[in-house]
């Protein structure tokens, strides 16, 4: 009975410890304005802006010589629209749309020549139009040249169909496939459904490496650490209040982006269980907090801390698949990425809010980034025990 | 020669002319309508603990900061603009507070001062003259090719000063140039720096935070919370406070000090003696009546000491009244006798290590160290930087292992320092062990949760820190906003939340200042006396190392000297002899004269020569007899302090290192 006793005492000393450790976090973080500030901006304004940006084609600046004037030529130049082209000049020499062209003030130049109608009445020829693209941003220019040449061989196809009809045939009578789309979970594939998710990753990770190594080197940089080495508590015990603290930090910050700007902002419609989205999410911050911990045994300072942490975080956002498919990179690379937790975190993290997903199609998932979580974790707190020898 | 008596000569003008200078950091006033002249050739220091406002009063001296208002005259040139601080740049040499932070730690010894040299475009063949000499005087030549960031911390700052003097400027301004450094890199510094100002005759503003070290000037001023509170030559501030310096020694020390503080506000304990102020009283009228006042107790000893400058610092801001002096400073002294019967009668071994040794790659820096701490006692590791005192308390708290050897703590192996001899460990590192950004109340209550106290217990013992540390009204108090001797008491109450039974302190009161001090010193004394705590501590005030009941001196790893501070004292003056203090008005040619008649170790400390003297009398007299020409007003047989034991023990281990070393190389 009292050996019972005995232990449950121990544990209460245990969550007592972890829990005043926790606790004092918060006043800290909150008198420390610089990282207050920084946490509130990551995670409302930053998803913001990012949300902002798109990979779409956005008012790419068209230059045209309009050789011809006819009515056909007007009409080919009236179908570069907003909002995808933003035709700001359509009487230019060839010579200064070239220069213009060099000074990367315009994207595509178009140039018709003064025969165009003249040659597409006859029927006899091709009708030539030029068309000079700016692919030094390899995105952009692949797209204007392909909406470029969508453009112009509608206009063609529907030539080819008035010239048809006025001979008495039908453009039914000819071969055709007839391309129906049904778009499943983003509807009007609004962009900033999946770029302000994806960025909410990217935040979450920032914040679930940064903030706890963070703490942890503050308590080296100030000597305070040396005075939690000296009193009862175990190496485990610092850690694991470190990363809770944080944890807890980060999911009050995705709760306010989650509901502030993406379903209040963007209309992001959150179809899955929310707690399985945070109750996930809290896995995930184990999971990855164990990176930023193992980098903050090797810092001595926060200036070296920020470094380390840099070589860390930019290839897992970028490689992880939040801004590329991973599909589309090598073998070798694509099993790399598949080491590190946010890999497991994006398809969970989509599935629940697009897709409504439950534990029933991501528990592989959530499996595979709890077993990183773990090893990661065991061997941070390894080299924790470590660098005291 | 001759310029020695320039030194007094009243009629030269000021170097430096400061009046009513006003200076703040956005709301806090650092420095409050200070006044202050320094004439050509002196060597002049402005003495004060940490905040008193030096740093902010020599930056803007050497024209690097601005300020609210008042004057600033340098060589003449009102400092009011920028480009009248450029004008003097060239004449003057500043060398800011901090261990080599103005020195480049990837760059040799050489590069160094090559790079200052150039900045200052000094001609090369002139360089390569004066960077031979400089070398030679701070005997750095050896080192020329190793990196500034391997070089101890006494070469550190002399390297500091070669970089100051390169392009030879007229006024050295120097900030802290000795904190932080160890008694024999300090003596070096202060004879370097003295016989640089005779040679050369440069004008030197130099801020300590040590007091022992103010008779080494030729004017001081004393600067307390962005004020003056005192000015002139040494001995005159001493002499300012009207009254006697005793020390008292008595079996029953505890109880003494207790009647004594009823009558008296300067009661300090002091090792095995007691030292207190006492005001207005010649020595015999002194003397009479702590005597009547000690009838009951068992007197052994009652005499007269000098008054020290800090005696009188004490003494100065306590008739101003700037300081509060706590006369209830006591801890739970509930029953006195019968704590002190513990204390005294106990032979547990509460600190032991047995050969202890720590390698960090190729240096070893603790080197097989043996020592025995009793309970109750207070111990003292001195040392200079980098001798291992700090690596030898982080072995012991068990926050690194030791490569070999072992140690106990209260019996327990410290190899395996389990949860239940933690929670018996109470430990104050160098740095504030605090949370700065969390309020008093916060940082007792954090450390009372993690060392596993009830809500009721830890209530108990924030109000007991609090009445401790003196700080009750300030328990909302951001602990960044708290002076930095009230931080430090607030640093212990929190090592000693659990009431360990074993505490640990690196350097606990360096940058404090005296009153702090004091206090501080209660505080241990108390905590050892009544309540058997054992404690192990760092300092490189050698006037602390007086009030330890044991102390350990450590020299490159090893543990050199272990005794009591009398016992110390006492073998230095068996195999050295006593200190003589001679004033004179040559003193050049008197300290020929005396190396010419064998006393090979006379050296200038400030205005007088010391030297050692195995037969104080007759030698006192030889002396006299021999410097006849050269007007000795006085030879004076002083008492050794521990700062005269520390640097003639580690002295002698160097002689025996170099002689050793040239023995090899033969």
């Amino acid at each position: 009975m009292n050996l019972q006793n005995e232990s449950w005492y121990q544990i209460a000393l245990w969550f007592r410890q972890v829990s005043v450790m926790i606790l004092k976090e918060f006043p800290q973080l909150v008198r420390d304005r610089a990282v207050f500030a920084y946490i509130l901006y990551i995670f409302t304004l930053d998803i913001i802006i990012a949300s902002g940006a798109t990979l779409e084609l956005k008012n790419a600046k068209v230059i045209i010589n309009d050789g011809d004037r006819s009515h056909i030529s007007r009409e080919l130049i009236y179908r570069f629209r907003a909002p995808y082209f933003d035709v700001v000049d359509v009487d230019m020499h060839p010579d200064a749309a070239l220069r213009s062209l060099d000074h990367g003030d315009a994207t595509l130049f178009l140039d018709i020549p003064a025969n165009f109608n003249e040659t597409l009445q006859r029927g006899q020829e091709p009708a030539v139009i030029q068309m000079l693209v700016d692919t030094s941003i390899a995105n952009l220019g692949y797209l204007a040249a392909s909406y470029g040449t969508q453009i112009s061989s509608e206009l063609g196809a529907e030539w080819v169909g008035q010239h048809l009809s006025a001979a008495g045939a039908s453009v039914g009578s000819l071969p055709q496939i007839n391309n129906q789309r049904r778009i499943r979970f983003n509807p009007d594939i609004n962009e900033s459904w999946f770029s302000s998710i994806s960025e909410l990753l990217a935040v979450i990770t920032v914040a679930c490496i940064f903030l706890p190594s963070i703490a942890m080197v503050r308590e080296k940089e100030r000597g305070t650490f040396e005075q939690l080495m000296v009193s009862p508590l175990t190496p485990f015990q610092i850690m694991f209040s470190k990363i809770v603290a944080m944890m807890i930090v980060m999911l009050i910050g995705s709760a306010l982006s989650l509901f502030v700007i993406l379903e209040f902002l963007f209309d992001v419609p959150l179809r899955g269980s929310l707690p399985l989205f945070f109750a996930l999410t809290a896995l995930y911050a184990f999971a990855t907090a164990g990176l930023g911990m193992l980098a903050a045994t090797f810092a001595r300072n926060s200036g070296q801390l920020g470094m380390l942490l840099m070589l860390i975080v930019f290839p897992i956002i970028m490689l992880s698949g939040l801004w590329v498919q991973p599909e589309s990179m090598p073998i070798w690379l694509q099993q790399i990425i598949n080491l590190t937790p946010l890999r497991y975190f994006i398809d969970i993290a989509y599935g629940i809010l697009l897709r409504g997903a439950g534990i029933d199609v991501l528990w592989d998932s959530a499996v595979k980034m709890a077993g990183i979580g773990v090893i990661l974790f065991t061997f941070a707190l390894w080299r924790f025990q470590q660098q005291f020898k | 020669m001759g310029q020695a008596s320039l030194v007094s000569d009243s009629s030269r003008h000021s170097i430096v002319e400061v009046s009513e200078f006003r200076k703040s950091y956005r709301k806090q006033l650092a420095v409050d309508g200070v006044n202050i002249a320094v004439r050509r050739g002196e060597l002049y220091g402005l003495l004060g603990p940490d905040g008193a406002g030096k740093s902010s009063l020599m930056k803007a001296i050497a024209g690097v900061m601005t300020f609210d208002s008042g004057n600033i005259d340098v060589f003449g040139t009102r400092l009011n603009s920028e480009a009248a601080s450029e004008t003097i740049k060239d004449l003057i040499g500043f060398m800011p507070q901090g261990l080599g932070l103005n020195l480049y730690p990837d760059l040799s010894v050489e590069e160094n001062i090559n790079f200052f040299a150039r900045l200052r475009l000094v001609d090369e063949q002139e360089l390569l003259e004066r960077k031979q000499r400089l070398l030679a005087m701070t005997r750095l030549e050896k080192f020329r090719q190793r990196p500034m960031k391997q070089l101890s911390g006494g070469m550190k700052q002399k390297l500091g000063l070669i970089c100051t003097l390169i392009h030879q400027p007229k006024l050295l301004i120097l900030d802290e140039p000795t904190t932080g450094v160890d008694p024999v890199s300090r003596r070096d510094f202060w004879t370097i720096l003295a016989t640089l100002l005779h040679e050369q005759q440069i004008t030197a503003l130099v801020t300590t935070a040590y007091m022992d070290e103010a008779s080494r000037f030729h004017h001081v001023s004393l600067m307390y919370a962005g004020q003056i509170l005192a000015e002139g030559k040494p001995d005159q501030i001493c002499a300012m406070i009207p009254g006697t310096t005793l020390m008292v020694q008595t079996d029953e020390q505890a109880k003494a000090i207790q009647l004594l503080r009823q009558h008296f506000s300067q009661v300090q304990p002091d090792g095995k003696w007691i030292r207190l102020f006492v005001d207005d009283m010649d020595a015999d009228t002194a003397i009479d009546r702590v005597r009547t006042l000690l009838s009951a107790l068992k007197l052994e000893a009652v005499q007269k000491v000098d008054t020290e400058l800090e005696d009188a610092f004490v003494g100065l801001l306590k008739r101003q009244a700037l300081a509060t002096v706590k006369d209830d400073a006591k801890v739970e002294s509930a029953d006195l006798n019968f704590a002190e019967l513990i204390a005294r009668n106990s032979d547990f071994v509460a600190i032991e290590t047995c050969e202890l040794t720590k390698d960090f790659g190729e240096f070893r820096a603790v080197d097989s160290v043996s020592l025995r701490v009793q309970e109750g006692k207070i111990f003292g590791l001195l040392g200079a930087n980098g001798a291992g005192k700090t690596t030898v308390i982080k072995i012991l708290t068990g926050i690194m292992p030791p490569t070999k050897g072992s140690g106990s703590i209260a019996g327990a192996d410290i190899a395996r320092l389990g949860p239940s001899i933690k929670q018996r460990i109470g430990y104050m590192s160098q740095q504030f062990s605090l949370y700065m950004d969390l309020t008093v109340i916060e940082n007792i209550m954090l450390y009372a949760g993690i060392y596993g106290l009830r809500a009721k217990e830890a209530r108990e013992r924030c109000h007991w820190i609090g009445e401790m540390a003196g700080l009750s009204g300030d328990i909302r108090e951001r602990t960044s906003n708290l002076p930095v001797g009230m931080r430090q008491r607030l640093a212990l109450g929190c090592a000693l939340v659990h009431r360990p039974r074993v505490l640990f302190l690196d350097e606990p009161t360096s940058g404090i200042d005296p009153v702090g001090r004091q206090h501080f010193w209660e505080l241990l004394f108390e905590l050892s006396r009544s309540e058997g705590v054992t404690i192990l501590l760092t300092t490189h005030y050698m006037s602390e190392a007086e009030h330890c009941d044991h102390l350990g001196l450590m020299h490159a790893g090893k543990l050199v000297a272990d005794a009591s501070p009398e016992a110390l004292k006492r073998e230095v003056e068996n195999e050295a002899g006593q200190l003589l203090e001679i004033a004179v008005s040559d003193a050049d040619s008197a300290i020929q004269r005396l190396t010419e008649i064998g006393f090979k170790n006379s050296e200038m400390y400030g205005q007088h020569i010391h030297l050692m003297s195995k037969t104080p009398q007759q030698d006192a007299y030889r002396i006299r007899e021999e410097l006849n020409g050269l007007q000795v007003s006085s030879v004076r047989i002083l008492d050794l302090s521990m700062d005269d034991v520390f640097v003639y023990k580690i002295r002698a281990l160097e002689r025996l290192a170099d002689t050793g070393l040239k023995r090899m190389d033969r």
